[in-house]
């Protein structure tokens, strides 16, 4: 049944399979079981998925709430071409331990930019977290 | 806890002896805790190991029979798959949420097992039953049953991920009835297509099949008849059995979403407030009326979306003041949902006079102003060919239009060029002027195109940003058409001519524009034109040495401008070189070809 037609609505996205991507990067996967007038969003059977390179790691979360301005945007898993993917699933200590180093390798670069960047003179400010200003 | 009523299902189901109550206070204890006839039972049914905790699941609702009889479906060698002996209750009774978990985890590890996802699958008759039998008081128990249930889940596929077992502890397992419980789910690996097949056959409110998920293994079965296998999409498990956990939120609950979002929407005036989807509806159903037409009966109906009306409430007041206490109450409506502060302007509109940003503005806004106009001349004009009383409703219209872009509280008629010019000179006002030309009447539009001739230099200079004089050309090019040649003659004067103090002629700048060079060339174009057209004009008449003079004086500027600062024209009309042959000697002509490359 077509609620609103000519509208964007998560009406008709109920009980799908849906990949939610979070303002602080996460990524969640899971079924999009309740929603209200906020895209306040219930997942259920959720997974967190982290991605680093190639591979990705899946972390069982269970039932999530998540208040809709946190969210990026989601979209709906086609489940039949759910497995067709590229890339490697490993485990999750694997992920882990993937991911912090990458987070390192990315800390010492912006380290190094920075101290560049300070002796010709220049600075950057630094984007916190609250990234609206 | 939970896992001890599920190995006590299947044990009940497997060998059908009724068990005596046996609570476990702890899942560590749960080795200590051994039945011995439990054992027994257990070794007659199948041969393996003993596993050591017991309770009593009681069935009291014909939900629960079912389940059970369909957890006795998983193992094909179960002896009593019916009824008479669940129904026996001593002692307390094990509720629903039990019931569900051990079914649930019966299911889950035979899904992990089969195909190592970690699908939920319970049997399909589940989920509408456990809608159609609670109420309002299910669906809170059902929110917890998911939760807990996906908590075993998980905990369970934490378990059975690892190699080994290694944490059997964690859920008081020992490893040997583990080995079990594979063992069980190993046992039963055909799917649930022959029992569901019989529950197909004897259709009982025990047995009714969610409608799509019969429609769904009646093609199967019907592919299976004719040898086939079943397509890889249809041996998914997913598309198989549907969503237990489905319609969580309720039709009620959906519809009370979309009203909210409905109420958000409505609006007295859809036709402005939502412009562009009415428009795209009118457009679609005016397509589908026309495929109507053309011979497709069965055309689709698309759907409208309607917001609903609902008669205004008086203005609320969204600040709201409660007597004898200091400040304002924050109240929070559908269109200030966070109002921290009373940030309403109060103050009067100030008047800046001569300060040069204000002036800009006063411009923009004017400029506003009459595209709100243009906007209603169009909207008129786009509902269809004029009536007759409408259309004077229509030209009052424009002519009010244009009488404000001509003069905008300029008192001389010097000042009105220039308020004009400053029009000109945002790149909205030349889109203001474009859509407007199509609209005046002959004289207008003239003087506007003399206007802008006549300032073509100071608008080339001020586009050199924007470059935006383009969209004049469409229009300004119709207009040229309607000249007469005294008029052309006098527009092309002032570019040509030397004007006083300067030694540059004004169409210098404007050959370097391509507007400009465009433009001027029009106009040469149409002079030619009107000159082969009408040869009643005698050969020595003023105008006519004067259009001669301006042709060649006009070739050689062209001639002597470089060719890397002539601009590409943007239409190069087919009668110019022909004139350029009659008025001016071959060496010019010769150059000006080699511009025109």
């Amino acid at each position: 049944m077509n609620y609103m037609p000519g509208t964007a609505s998560l009406i008709e996205d109920i009980d799908k399979k849906h990949l939610v991507l979070l303002r602080d990067g996460r990524t969640l996967i899971g079924f999009l079981r309740s929603i209200d007038q906020f895209a306040n969003l219930v997942l259920h059977q959720t997974v967190e998925r982290i991605h680093v390179g190639k591979k990705y790691g899946d972390i069982p979360r269970g039932i999530f709430v998540v208040r809709g301005e946190n969210v990026v945007l989601l979209g709906e898993i086609d489940l039949e071409k759910e497995s067709d993917t590229p890339l490697q699933q490993v485990s999750i200590e694997e992920i882990l331990e993937e991911q912090r180093v990458e987070q390192q390798t990315r800390l010492e670069a912006e380290k190094l930019k920075v101290q560049a960047l300070k002796d010709r003179g220049l600075s950057i400010p630094r984007a916190d977290t609250l990234d609206e200003y | 806890m939970q896992k001890c009523f599920y190995l006590e299902g299947l044990a009940s189901t497997f060998t059908g002896v009724p068990r005596q109550e046996e609570w476990v206070a702890d899942l560590s204890s749960q080795d200590q805790v051994k039945v011995k006839h439990h054992q027994v039972d257990l070794r007659s049914g199948l041969k393996t190991a003993p596993w050591s905790w017991t309770s009593e699941v009681v069935l009291e609702t014909p939900y629960e029979q079912k389940c059970y009889r369909e957890a006795a479906s998983l193992e094909p060698l179960s002896t009593s798959s019916s009824g008479p002996h669940l129904n026996q209750c001593p002692g307390k009774s094990c509720d629903p949420l039990a019931l569900e978990e051990e079914l649930m985890s019966a299911s889950q590890l035979e899904e992990e097992e089969e195909n190592g996802e970690g699908g939920e699958e319970l049997d399909p008759d589940l989920a509408p039953e456990v809608e159609e039998e609670e109420g309002g008081e299910q669906e809170e128990n059902d929110l917890g049953d998911p939760a807990v249930l996906s908590a075993v889940h998980n905990t369970q596929k934490g378990l059975l991920g690892s190699p080994g077992f290694k944490a059997p502890a964690v859920l008081g397992m020992s490893p040997a009835s583990l080995q079990f419980l594979w063992q069980v789910s190993h046992s039963s690996l055909h799917p649930h297509a022959l029992d569901i097949a019989l529950a197909m056959k004897h259709p009982n409110h025990l047995t009714q099949l969610h409608p799509q998920h019969q429609r769904i293994l009646k093609q199967q079965q019907q592919q299976e008849q004719l040898g086939r296998p079943p397509s890889p999409s249809a041996t998914k498990p997913w598309s198989q059995q549907p969503d237990p956990y489905a319609n969580l939120m309720t039709r009620k609950e959906k519809d009370w979403v979309v009203k909210v979002q409905m109420v958000q929407l409505q609006s007295e005036n859809p036709c402005l407030d939502d412009y562009y989807y009415q428009e795209y509806y009118q457009k679609l159903e005016k397509k589908q009326a026309d495929e109507e037409i053309h011979g497709r009966r069965n055309r689709v109906e698309s759907l409208k979306l309607v917001t609903p009306y609902i008669q205004k409430a008086e203005a609320y007041e969204s600040v709201v003041r409660i007597e004898g206490s200091l400040g304002q109450v924050a109240v929070s409506t559908c269109f200030s949902p966070r109002r921290a502060i009373d940030a309403v302007p109060h103050g009067t509109q100030e008047q800046e006079t001569g300060a040069a940003s204000s002036q800009r503005l006063q411009v923009l806004d004017w400029i506003e102003k009459m595209f709100l106009q243009l906007l209603e001349i169009e909207e008129g004009q786009k509902d269809g060919p004029l009536q007759p009383c409408d259309s004077e409703q229509h030209s009052n219209q424009v002519e009010k239009l244009f009488q404000a872009l001509k003069t905008h509280k300029q008192n001389t008629q010097e000042e009105a060029a220039d308020g004009f010019l400053q029009v000109l000179s945002v790149r909205k006002g030349k889109a203001l002027v474009a859509r407007l030309l199509p609209f005046l009447p002959q004289d207008q539009a003239v003087s506007l195109l003399l206007t802008i001739t006549h300032h073509l230099p100071l608008l080339v200079r001020r586009d050199v940003a924007d470059q935006a004089l383009q969209m004049l050309f469409k229009p300004l090019g119709k207009c040229i058409s309607h000249l007469t040649f005294h008029e052309l003659l006098q527009g092309l004067q002032g570019l040509i001519l030397l004007p006083p103090g300067s030694s540059e002629r004004p169409v210098t700048v404007v050959l370097q524009n391509q507007f400009g060079i465009s433009l001027l060339y029009a106009l040469l174009s149409h002079g030619e034109q009107l000159i082969s057209l009408d040869s009643s004009l005698e050969e020595h008449n003023r105008d006519r040495t004067a259009w001669t003079d301006m042709v060649i004086l006009t070739a050689w500027e062209i001639a002597q401008m470089p060719t890397a600062s002539l601009a590409e024209p943007l239409a190069f009309p087919s009668n110019l070189l022909p004139l350029f042959c009659h008025h001016v000697d071959k060496q010019l002509v010769q150059q000006l070809e080699a511009r025109r490359e």
